[in-house]
């Protein structure tokens, strides 16, 4: 063997042993997608539209607390377009008073007096942006909470979309995707409100709430008061039957969902999951307020969820509480973990939508697998023994640059940390359908060159040089397609991509290098004159 | 040596209006077909709900049917799916198959449909249902049972998933007999806390309205991409006709392709445009493969040969290597198709029939139309040569005149 191919060979075992080591242990370095090993893949959209929602809602009640606490009185604040609120019937004579409370609250608003007591304020746009941004931020910071607390291994949060408003997360080996899915995209946002009681009722604590929307307004003579709101309560009655309560609650919540400093599911004096939570201090000033106040009334605790606002309870306040409270709702130990969990991670400041949801369950992927790996053996060997025959020992140099492919393929994908998924694996024996592409389009020049009259070494030059750049042509054609391949496609697909890229690539070094060298080897030195090829 | 085809000598060429022709006739029959049939959209691009059930018995499809249609579904397909005896069912519901506002709920709903009102008493008291049931709530079942330590419980709990991963479904309560880690006591205890539900899930997707139309444009739009690609690279290395001529064979590829997808009743997935791209890719070697040959023969022979003969000649040479990668891709594709389950099938269904099309068109259709393509332009030459010629004629006839 001359010193330039024993180098030659020093390299091409190198590959291999830098690939080897790449792809060993295999269950390690080969990440399967999550149509393989199963999992679920979902994709999120924030609606900003509901951020600017909750931020005019947040403000209401801050300017709403103030007012009172500065004992100026008025009639309700309510939001009038996406970016507005409305603030009737404030005290006309203390207008000073309260232009300085909006200028304190919302100074950086356009904040306009329409007379008789009545006040527009205007978000500013910049400010509406702002809002929007961070609405996307705080809900994959708290997503990325969750998922954290759901225990899930290797999962995957990616801010997406042309307008960065869309949230991927791909949870692999998830058992129970509804589950995971609630917990993700309930909104979790909790408010104290306070009971706005009819007119004439004494007895605070034992009042009963009525049972429908229309009892509801008779109740208050017709209207309901512009400052309240109707809001549900589910119960179970002693028959089983399931029957709603309107609680009639102020639209101004007196603590909201941010507010809250930590949350646990702990067990009542029954042995009942219940959710124990601690405010913030600012909070727990205005909730002591609060409670000071209702003593003795009921004030209710209201759920933000995907299903609308429902009230979770509405226990009279026994004493002044500040910073701790318990929730109690009938809840199962699953329940109240998962409660826990969304109130500590964090409200969404948005309403978050799913858009997309894959999920394929474990015993799927297996299948898949298993339907993969034999498609793609029986393919390997179908072209393997048609290489063997056809083209004899030339035909097992082709065969092994072909299997020499397949492991630089797989040690590239666990270098680059890619993931195999089922399309993937139809690429990588795709791959090797097209880099014997290569093998065919030289031999077959071989022996055009053989039966031209040609000696066997001048046949394996002339073979090789010539072919050589119609396979570039071929590979590069192919390339092109893989790049818009991978530019389309998302998840599965782009595995898809990938695989075939690096296959193609790899093949311009198994097919045209390495099996270059294995003739050299078998044809010994230049001096010696061979007389036939097995080919 | 084995040998197909040495000396193939066959006259491509001279057949080549024929063909040009029948080829044309092919595509307007697939188009027709493609806007007759229409393409049968699967819920990526379309939108809508998919869930992939195994039940414990053989269910009858009008049965779940009704069942879905009580629950208030509308617009839903079940299908049985794979082999039959593994009681797969599919179910697809399209997004006008429910309000608007609970599009992302429809799995739920399904969910509940099918679970019957037994075992929903049964969840209530807290028993839980082996083939539903998350990692989680096993544990926290498994915690509570007679003689298991934390551990214990932790490894049983693995050893159950595990089960029903290999199996897919628990079709009775025996089957929990012989895991490992399972005692007498312990199985007993499960009996009363858990069940065997009728169904369990294998898969579920939900595409909402906005990704199908992106994923639509954005399928076209690579197609495209893809395309102006082989023009520009073949371009480049060749010249313009023959980039032209490669992309008219391609999009004669595609479109049989389609064609025939189309008359099958595919559903047009993600992975069918990848494969629909990778056909593209591949589909452009045989051409290119021809043409290299017919450029090296025109170096070579160029001066004494008619180009008609050098692009017989060319085909002729490469014929046995375009045969035999083909064949072996197609031995590949064949694979896939027949063994790679039904997440496959429709990709390699368009690789099966493409790599066939493909072949041919780069025989018959690129390489014809650089022959038309030469005999147009030398046409046009000729006339106009000759118009000048007589031109000039005219007006020497006029001098003597």
């Amino acid at each position: 063997m001359s010193t330039q191919l024993l180098w030659k060979f020093a390299l091409i075992i190198g590959v291999i042993a830098v690939a080897v080591f790449y792809v060993i242990p295999p269950e390690e370095r080969i990440n399967l997608g999550l149509d393989l090993r199963g999992g679920a893949h979902i994709v999120m959209e924030v609606d900003t539209d509901s951020a600017l929602q909750y931020e005019l809602e947040l403000n209401q009640s801050r300017i709403g607390q103030t007012l009172k606490e500065r004992g100026i009185s008025y009639e309700s604040i309510s939001p009038a377009e996406p970016t507005v609120m409305e603030i009737r019937g404030t005290d006309v004579s203390r207008s000073d008073e309260v232009r300085e409370v909006l200028d304190q609250q919302v100074g950086r608003w356009a904040i306009r007096d329409l007379g008789s007591g009545d006040w527009r304020i205007v978000m500013p746009p910049e400010y509406r942006t702002y809002v929007e941004n961070a609405a996307v931020t705080i809900t994959l910071n708290t997503i990325r909470n969750r998922i954290d607390a759901l225990g899930v291994r290797e999962p995957l949060v990616q801010q997406q979309g042309m307008a960065g408003d869309r949230i991927l997360v791909q949870l692999p080996g998830v058992e129970d995707p509804e589950r995971a899915k609630d917990v993700l995209i309930e909104p979790a946002l909790l408010e104290w409100k306070e009971v706005t009681y009819p007119p004439g009722v004494t007895d605070f604590g034992n009042w009963a709430p009525p049972v429908s929307r229309e009892q509801a307004a008779a109740m208050f003579g017709g209207t309901l008061p512009a400052d309240t709101e109707l809001f549900p309560e589910t119960f179970t009655a002693a028959d089983g039957t399931l029957g709603t309560l309107w609680w009639p609650l102020k639209r101004v919540s007196v603590v909201v969902g941010n507010d809250l400093r930590n949350a646990q599911r702990t067990a009542d004096e029954w042995g009942e999951s219940q959710v124990s939570f601690e405010l913030t201090s600012d909070a727990g000033r205005r909730f002591q307020a609060a409670t000071q106040e209702n003593v003795g009334r009921r004030m209710a605790i209201v759920l933000g969820g995907k299903a609308g606002k429902s009230v979770l309870s509405a226990p009279v306040i026994q004493d002044v509480i500040r910073d701790q409270g318990r929730i109690h709702g009938g809840f199962t130990v699953e329940r109240a973990e998962d409660l826990a969990l969304q109130l500590r991670s964090g409200a969404f400041p948005a309403q978050v939508n799913i858009i997309e949801e894959r999920t394929v369950g474990p015993s799927l992927g297996l299948d898949s697998i298993k339907a993969g790996v034999i498609a793609a053996l029986s393919g390997f060997i179908g072209v393997l023994v048609f290489m063997l025959i056809y083209y004899r020992l030339s035909g097992l140099n082709a065969v092994i640059a072909l299997a020499l492919n397949m492991l630089i393929v797989l040690g590239a994908m666990g270098y680059f940390g890619a993931t195999l998924t089922l399309p993937g694996i139809a690429g990588l024996i795709l791959t090797v359908g097209m880099a014997v592409d290569s093998n065919v389009l030289i031999f077959e020049r071989i022996r055009e060159e053989l039966r031209l009259g040609k000696t066997v070494r001048s046949a394996i030059d002339q073979g090789f040089s010539r072919a050589l750049m119609t396979i570039l042509d071929c590979n590069i054609t192919t390339l092109v397609a893989a790049f818009f391949l991978f530019s389309y496609g998302t998840g599965p697909v782009k595995g898809f991509a990938v695989t075939l890229t690096i296959g193609l690539l790899a093949s311009m070094f198994t097919a045209v290098f390495v099996s270059r060298q294995i003739f050299e080897l078998v044809l010994g030195s230049r001096s010696h004159r061979v007389e036939s090829l097995s080919i | 040596m084995f040998q197909v085809l040495v000396n193939a000598n066959f006259d491509f060429m001279g057949k080549r209006n024929i063909l040009l022709v029948c080829s044309l006739l092919v595509v307007v029959a697939s188009a027709v077909v493609l806007a007759v049939h229409g393409i049968n959209l699967g819920i990526e691009f379309q939108g809508g709900t998919e869930l992939q059930v195994r039940f414990v018995e053989s269910q009858d499809l009008g049965t779940v049917r009704s069942v879905l249609g009580d629950a208030g579904l509308r617009n839903y397909q079940v299908t049985t799916i794979g082999d039959p005896a593994d009681n797969d069912v599919y179910i697809r519901v399209g997004l006008s198959g429910s309000e608007e506002e609970e599009r992302d709920q429809v799995i739920a709903l399904v969910l509940n449909a099918l679970t019957p009102g037994e075992l929903g008493d049964l969840a209530a008291a807290g028993v839980i249902d082996l083939n539903r049931t998350s990692q989680r709530e096993l544990l926290n079942k498994l915690a509570a049972a007679p003689g298991l330590t934390e551990g214990d419980a932790t490894l049983l709990a693995a050893a159950v998933l595990e089960a029903r991963r290999e199996n897919a479904i628990f079709r009775s309560m025996d089957e929990l007999a012989g895991l490992p880690g399972m005692t007498p006591e312990v199985f007993d205890y499960l009996e009363k806390q858990a069940t065997v539900g009728p169904f369990a899930l294998r898969s579920q997707s939900f595409i909402g309205p906005a990704i199908g139309h992106e994923l639509m444009e954005k399928a076209l739009w690579a197609v495209l991409g893809s395309l102006a690609g082989m023009l520009v690279y073949i371009w480049i290395r060749f010249q313009f006709q023959w980039g032209l001529a490669a992309v008219v064979a391609l999009a004669h590829d595609t479109v049989i392709t389609l064609g025939l997808f189309s008359l099958f009743g595919m559903e047009m997935s993600l992975p069918v445009v990848a494969a629909f791209l990778t056909l593209i890719g591949y589909s452009v070697n045989d051409t290119v493969v021809v043409f290299d040959r017919i450029r090296e023969n025109t170096r070579t022979k160029g001066s004494t040969m008619a180009f008609t003969d050098l692009v017989n000649l060319s085909i002729n040479r490469t014929l046995s290597r375009t045969i035999i990668t083909s064949g072996l891709t197609w031995i590949v594709v064949l694979a896939l198709f027949l063994f790679g389950g039904k997440s496959l099938a429709s990709f390699a269904f368009v690789l099966v029939v493409g790599t066939v099309v493909g072949t041919y068109s780069s025989i018959y259709i690129a390489s014809p139309i650089l022959v038309v393509w030469r005999s147009l332009v030398a046409k046009r030459a000729a006339s106009k040569h000759l118009g000048r010629a007589s031109a000039g004629r005219a007006a020497t006839k006029k001098k003597v005149s």
